[in-house]
């Protein structure tokens, strides 16, 4: 019995101990637990902070995303904007094949026009085409525009093609066929290059009104009859007035009216000590369809200008004041996308004796491949009797290959 | 004679009553031009009555061969705001028009032009620029209004346009510009509901015009008939086009203001449904308004898809 008599202390004591222990154990666990919520609740906290941080960092990168898409588009509206930093520049080649019945045939390297145009301030625009073609390099345009004068006028300085017609003031490569029409040849002098001073002004009324003014010391980038380089008097400059305007007849027809003179007070004819005022009047005529929605694939224009060109010439009973009528029309019609066809005719009298005179038919058909280039060949059949022993007539042919690279307007436009 | 007198003064007195009548009644309304019907109506439908509309395309045009109307310089010459997409979308046209029009205040950067492409997320941004890929837009896609979602952002920058340039009127502005949002809001749910059988749907374009559309409804397009943007196809690549289409089993040819010959012959060789849709609002009297220009382009679509 001793046995369990010494052994009750002795569990007891065990359990005592193993309860002391337990106790110590649960002590040193409940401090554990504590530090061990505290951690958690650290760690809580620090996730909280953390996610916080996210939703932050999200945050920033939402503008950063939004900035940096900001940066991209004025760098790239910079880069695509050319005249923002750096002018616009395009050029236009036009070359030809050419065959005649008389003299037989030719690679005709036409011209490589240069332009180049900017906003200068907000004030004005400038712009200039320099054109290397089989005669040499020259300056075809050098020009500011006014952009923002008041009353609704706009000026022009410099070298530019004066506001004479409708087709004067176009580079021939825009033409709707290959050659510049005789007529315009011999009245205008081809382009109406002229050195000189324009003011145009836009009437404030409901359709369109355009009034021109100018003066320049010559009009006409052929014309040999006035130096460009010479000081003169005020009755020898030329000065040119027109009336532009425009009719829709409806959504898809429209009508273009032009009438031009240009007026030279006083042109010398070295043998005539007299001189003489020189006359050029003009009037033009567009009329376009344009269906508003297949413009891509229908459209049908009809051009037409007609000249009267009123100066002295020296005839046999001395010098006289002679008037010569000139003029030419064509029709263009847009067969599909790709292609179009016209003919054109053209009267083109000599001015010194107008009863003689150039007449030419040119059927010509147009393949655009794209906007910027394009084929098109063209058969002209002239008749002449300029020359004082005989009228003659002949044939021509001619395959026109012409682009546009680079920073152009509109590519070809119809004109 | 005293009685010729009479006649003639009252006519003058009546000439003159109705040139100032006339000039009290346009310096009243605020005279805006748009470029194209989409921002006409939103312009409307946010200056309401204190606005005079017009825009300058009708909707029927193709964007890029709009013709260049000298009747529409004396148009611009005495706007007061110019509203445009940007984006180089009126690129070909409209520069040559301002020139001519005399009216500086409306010329890009000036307060009096809106530029709508403001804060538009631009899709097809060229990595180069060459005229060796046909018409690229240098800077992106200019077709957004495509997607109603920028609609939203379009007529907040009307707003905001309307807003810098008449602040007396701002309150009035943002009054109808919440309401329109509104209305677009709920379009737009429409929309989302109705245009649900064409997620995922694959599809072939004459032009690639339609990716703010095919993003916003969950479109994919697989190809186009021109061989470049604005290059016309050749037979050899229609052909190849319609075997792609045939394999990969697509059902719809999509185009726009482009003519149906091409569309149609491929959907006679590939078996697929041709829809015409509309890149701009106006045109037709069930499209004269941004909202009805986007259902009837989602209607379009839905019937073309059920067809094919």
């Amino acid at each position: 019995m001793i046995f369990p008599i010494v052994r009750i202390p002795l569990m007891v004591s065990a359990i005592f101990t193993f309860l002391l222990f337990l106790s110590e154990q649960g002590l040193a666990q409940n401090t554990e637990l504590e530090s061990l919520r505290a951690l958690v609740k650290g760690m809580e906290q620090q996730l909280q902070q953390a996610l916080q941080r996210i939703d932050q960092l999200e945050k920033e990168k939402g503008s950063t995303v939004s900035r940096v898409d900001q940066v991209e588009r004025s760098v790239k509206a910079v880069q695509s904007a050319p005249s923002a930093l750096n002018p616009a520049i395009g050029m236009a080649i036009d070359a030809t094949a050419e065959q005649r019945n008389k003299t037989g045939g030719n690679f005709n390297f036409r011209s490589a026009e240069i332009g180049i145009s900017a906003s200068i301030d907000p004030y004005a625009r400038g712009y200039a085409f320099f054109n290397g073609s089989g005669d040499g390099v020259e300056v075809e345009e050098a020009a500011m525009v006014t952009t923002s004068l008041p009353w609704n006028l706009q000026a022009r300085g410099g070298r530019f093609f004066a506001d004479f017609g409708r087709l004067a003031k176009f580079h021939p490569h825009e033409y709707a066929f290959v050659n510049s029409p005789l007529s315009l040849e011999r009245m205008v002098g081809g382009e109406s290059k002229a050195d000189g001073v324009e003011l145009s002004y836009l009437f404030p009324t409901p359709f369109f009104l355009r009034a021109t003014v100018g003066g320049y010391n010559k009009i006409g980038a052929e014309n040999e009859r006035l130096d460009d380089t010479k000081s003169r008097a005020w009755s020898r400059f030329t000065y040119l007035g027109r009336l532009n305007t425009y009719f829709d007849l409806s959504d898809n027809h429209s009508i273009e009216l032009g009438t031009s003179l240009a007026y030279t007070p006083s042109i010398r004819v070295p043998e005539d000590p007299h001189g003489g005022s020189r006359t050029l009047s003009g009037i033009d005529l567009t009329y376009r369809y344009q269906p508003l929605g297949s413009t891509l694939y229908q459209g049908f224009t009809v051009g037409a200008e007609f000249f009267g060109n009123s100066e002295r010439v020296e005839r046999e009973s001395g010098y006289r004041r002679m008037f010569a009528p000139a003029g030419y029309a064509y029709a263009e019609m847009k067969l599909n996308r790709e292609w179009s066809a016209g003919f054109l005719y053209d009267n083109a009298p000599s001015l010194a004796s107008p009863g003689k005179k150039t007449q030419s038919y040119s059927p010509f058909v147009t393949w655009n491949m794209s906007e910027f280039n394009r084929l098109r060949v063209q058969y002209t059949y002239g008749n002449d009797n300029v020359n004082e022993s005989k009228s003659e007539s002949g044939s021509q042919f001619f395959l026109q290959w012409t682009t546009v690279l680079g920073a152009h307007a509109h590519g070809f436009r119809t004109r | 004679m005293q009685l010729d007198r009479r006649i003639i003064l009252k006519a003058v007195f009546l000439v003159s009553l109705y040139w100032s009548g006339g000039g009290a009644a346009q310096a009243q309304a605020i005279r805006v031009v748009t470029t194209i019907p989409d921002l006409a109506d939103m312009t409307q439908q946010i200056g309401k009555e204190l606005v005079a509309v017009e825009s300058l395309t009708r909707g029927v045009e193709f964007m890029h061969a709009v013709p260049v109307k000298p009747s529409f310089v004396p148009k611009l010459n005495r706007a007061n705001l110019l509203v445009a997409m940007g984006l180089d979308l009126e690129s070909s046209w409209l520069p040559a028009l301002l020139e001519p029009a005399s009216n500086p205040k409306i010329m890009p950067g000036q307060p009096g032009h809106v530029d709508c492409s403001t804060g538009i997320k631009v899709l097809e941004v060229p990595k180069s620029v060459d005229r060796a890929e046909g018409d690229v837009h240098p800077k992106g896609n200019p077709h957004y209004n495509l997607d109603p979602l920028n609609g939203k952002v379009m007529a907040r920058n009307i707003a905001d346009g309307l807003a810098r340039n008449y602040p007396q009127h701002k309150a009035v502005f943002d009054k109808n510009l919440a309401a329109y949002l509104s209305e677009l809001d709920k379009a737009m749910a429409r929309w989302q509901t109705m245009a649900a059988p064409l997620k995922g749907t694959k599809f072939v374009a004459y032009h690639s015009d339609w990716a703010y559309f095919a993003n916003r409804f969950g479109l994919q397009q697989i190809g186009s008939i021109e061989t470049k943007p604005g290059i016309e196809p050749t037979p050899n690549h229609l052909v190849g086009l319609a075997q792609k289409m045939q394999q990969e089993r697509i059902p719809l040819i999509i185009y726009g203001p482009q003519s149906d010959r091409y569309p149609k012959q491929l959907a006679g060789q590939s078996g697929a449904a041709v829809v015409r849709l509309q890149s701009i609002s106006g045109g037709a009297a069930e499209t004269d308004t941004y909202v009805k220009f986007i259902e009837h382009n989602v209607k379009s679509l839905l019937a073309a898809l059920k067809k094919s």
